[in-house]
């Protein structure tokens, strides 16, 4: 039974790889090979490439000095970290939100083993994100020092203990959501909140990490035997990767009893928590006067109301529009330090400018609202489609929930880049058509690969949200677009004014949103209605 | 006020609905009787302009859907089988999509939502997310949703699942008034004693072909509407049996 659920689970997340939505039948063997193929070259070429070249870098240093236990410390910090903000999303829905909770639990399956196969679930996306990170870590260990059998053991051991961790994390995390969700009104945003306060720690952690690990690499000795001295079981946490029995024992024992007391809470709250309704009181309907909207503005409305009535989508979706805002924060507030770092990169303001809009791009980047628009549409399809709405006015209110989210905080970003470099008007206004015109064409990008992808008849919303390759075709597009404008500037048009660039860059923007918009108008549109 | 016209939808090789002919005057109950798969939703969703179909033609209020579906759905309204409506929005917010989507005025909308809300006792409930609400509340909201615009045409799949006695009656009620007033109805159900007694009208589907079609008393004489009905299937079988032969 085990075995059939999580058959099912696994079917769902990675679905895309096995049917094709455009023709409705079933890949072909080769098909799925490439697309998997293709997937785990992402995975392990970009994030594993990433992980490895930074344990190449760290690996010697502590190796030389007898340290390697604590070069296994900090990898695995960083897996754990990575593993489970890559699930903290999306446990809680993964766990308790499926729309097959009342189907499975009115079947004779025990309610250990639905949770134990959502468990299961939880495990490998922890364990995919964890793993890009240690196992380089290990091979590259394996590289710097002669390997020998006990070494590839706590190197096996270290990875499977810390996707084990990473799973407990994951549970706990999804566990007290759930539990603090049924008493709350507004789940969605206290999610939300909740979630931002655990980025913005990661954030925090991340960017003083390089200091921390450089002060770590010169002061290793030191530090080492502080650890050691003060903090004896992190110490043999460390051993595992270079194969210390004792540390591998002791460490399995704690993380399986650890794990064992998880999943029986998890296991035993389960139909609790899944069959509560929210203990808040009723809202009772009371007649007010009602504004009539036009059709485009309640279309706008209804999107809008789809975006922040899921913490899911909002923040797998939408985390553009904080990271924007943060960014120019610390964009006003470290005025003095950015400048003089632009001063380093580019001689002239309007270089300067060009760089600074790039990276707002960048970081609008992150929002792919548009993606999951038609798919979220789900089993309420029949709504738009039979209602007498004009099929592109459809499409134009999902483009312009994706455009208005991220242009509103894009601005304020920009405006704050304006005050850092204080160029002339000329590039401050050509920078923000530059930004806008990059928010439109990436959130009609988003939106043809929601329609060439659609996936209907999900269960769990996460699995459009954050899951499917059309989500991750929509990210990396939007990324790669925003890094080649740098590329091609920095490579090849520093030479010529920043404006002359700028108008350059705009004109072919105009070109490629005009053919995305004409693609939308008349083929999109077609494969909305034929959905 | 309905014309469906030689009406022919395949799903790939296989034809789901064949050479089918209604025609829907305004004032008539007119209901769609068949087994499952027999083509009734595919008809249904046809008319409605969510499915293109490969021949035939209909026609609504004499404009066909197929060449002006806008102005066409403008006049209608369609209650599907299966009531997934949005379930991130409240009732209210819906009634209020739904009347925004065919420019209802804010007094004649108010006006509708209190009279037939309040006639489905869901009121106090409208202020609550549509997540929350049951089968039958969705059927509901989905009801009053339909008759907020006032059309001229209603189509219904399966109407009755999920209503309770009193909302049943509700909708009989609403379903006669509305033709009444000059409107029509076009609806499947599975209930034949329902159809029996409500409707003017009846067409009978098997495996994508009507078999028969007409007034009630042409179509079941002296017999109940479900004695004709397991007659005609019969019939249809033997026909079709010996035809193999």
């Amino acid at each position: 039974m085990f075995g059939i659920l999580l058959k099912k689970e696994l079917m769902e997340i990675f679905r895309a790889y096995f049917y094709d939505a455009k023709k409705n039948k079933k890949r072909s063997k080769t098909s799925t090979i490439l697309f998997i193929c293709m997937y785990v070259l992402i995975m392990v070429g970009v994030l594993g490439g990433m992980f490895g070249y930074f344990a190449c870098n760290i690996c010697e240093p502590f190796s030389i000095v007898g340290m390697g236990w604590l070069y296994f410390l900090l990898m695995s910090m960083i897996a754990i970290a990575l593993g489970a903000f890559g699930s903290v999303f999306n446990t809680f829905s993964c766990l308790y939100m499926s729309k097959d909770n009342d189907l499975l639990l009115s079947m004779p399956i025990p309610v250990r083993t639905i949770m134990a196969a959502r468990m299961m679930t939880v495990y490998i996306m922890g364990l995919m994100y964890s793993a890009v990170v240690i196992i380089p870590a290990v091979v590259i260990y394996c590289v710097v020092n002669t390997p020998n059998a006990v070494v590839i053991i706590g190197g096996i051991m270290l990875t499977f203990i810390i996707s084990m961790i990473v799973l407990i994390l994951s549970c706990v995390l999804g566990f007290v959501v759930a539990k603090i969700s049924t008493k709350l009104k507004n789940r969605s945003f206290i999610t939300v909140i909740v979630s931002l306060v655990f980025i913005t720690l990661y954030y925090v952690i991340y960017f003083r990490a390089q200091v921390i690990i450089q002060t770590l690499i010169s002061n290793a000795t030191v530090y080492g035997s502080k650890i050691k001295g003060e903090a004896y079981i992190v110490y043999m946490f460390g051993r595992i990767g270079e194969g210390d029995i004792k540390a591998i024992i002791g460490t399995t024992i704690v993380i399986a009893a650890l794990f064992a007391l998880t999943y029986y809470i998890m296991a035993k709250t389960f139909i609790g928590i899944v069959t509560s309704s929210p203990k808040t009181k009723k809202v009772v309907y009371k007649e007010k006067k009602t504004v009539k909207r036009s059709i485009s503005q309640a279309l706008f409305y209804k999107e809008l109301a789809r975006f922040t009535s899921s913490s899911a989508y909002m923040l797998n979706c939408g985390l553009g529009i904080i990271m924007l805002i943060i960014c120019g924060g610390f964009m006003v507030v470290k005025a003095e330090q950015l400048r003089a770092l632009l001063d380093e990169i580019a001689t002239n303001a309007g270089s300067r400018m060009v760089i600074v809009a790039i990276v707002v791009c960048v970081i609008a980047s992150m929002n792919d609202i548009a993606e999951p628009s038609v798919s979220l549409e789900g089993k309420s399809l029949w709504l738009s489609q039979s209602l007498p709405i004009d099929t592109w006015q459809i499409l134009k209110a999902k483009l312009s929930v994706h455009i208005i989210l991220t242009t509103v905080p894009s601005v304020i970003c920009i405006i704050c880049a304006m005050y850092v470099v204080k160029a002339d008007i000329i590039m401050d206004i050509l920078a923000l058509i530059m930004v806008v015109l990059y928010i439109i064409i990436t959130a009609m990008f988003d939106l043809i690969i929601g329609l060439k992808r659609p996936n209907l008849t999900w269960t769990n919303e996460t699995t459009v949200i954050k899951q499917s390759f059309g989500v991750m075709i929509a990210m990396f597009g939007s990324f790669i677009y925003a890094l080649a404008q740098g590329f091609i500037y920095i490579n090849f048009a520093m030479n010529i004014p920043a404006w002359i660039y700028m108008v350059l860059d705009i004109l072919f923007g105009i070109i490629l949103a005009g053919l995305l918009g004409m693609w939308l108008k008349k083929r999109g549109t077609k494969i909305y209605r034929s959905l | 006020m309905l014309k469906i016209e030689h009406l022919t939808k395949k799903y790939g090789d296989k034809t789901a609905v064949k050479d089918i002919t209604i025609h829907i005057k305004s004032g008539e109950i007119y209901g769609f009787i068949g087994h499952n798969g027999a083509g009734k939703t595919t008809t249904l969703k046809s008319v409605v302009g969510i499915l293109d179909f490969e021949e035939g033609d209909i026609l609504i209020d004499g404009e066909s859907i197929k060449e002006k579906p806008l102005e066409c759905k403008r006049k209608i309204a369609y209650i599907p089988d299966n009531p997934d409506l949005y379930e991130f929005m409240s009732g209210i917010k819906y009634l209020n999509f739904i009347a925004d989507v065919f420019g209802v005025s804010e007094s004649d909308r108010q006006e509708r939502i209190r009279k037939y809300a309040d006639a489905f006792e869901l009121t106090s409930d409208l202020a609550q997310p549509i997540a929350s609400y049951s089968h039958g509340m969705k059927q509901k909201l989905a009801i009053i949703s339909a008759w907020i615009h006032e059309p001229k045409l209603i189509i219904m799949d399966e109407p009755f699942v999920g209503l309770d006695p009193k909302a049943t009656h509700i909708l009989k009620t609403m379903m006669r008034e509305l033709c009444d007033k000059g409107g029509a109805i076009f609806f499947s159900t599975h209930v034949l004693e329902v159809a029996e007694k409500l409707c003017d009208k009846v067409a009978i589907i098997k495996k994508g072909e009507l078999i028969r079609q007409g007034t009630m008393e042409e179509v079941k004489g002296d017999d109940s509407l479900e004695e004709v009905f397991l007659e005609l299937e019969e019939e249809s079988d033997n026909y079709n049996a010996s035809k193999e032969v």
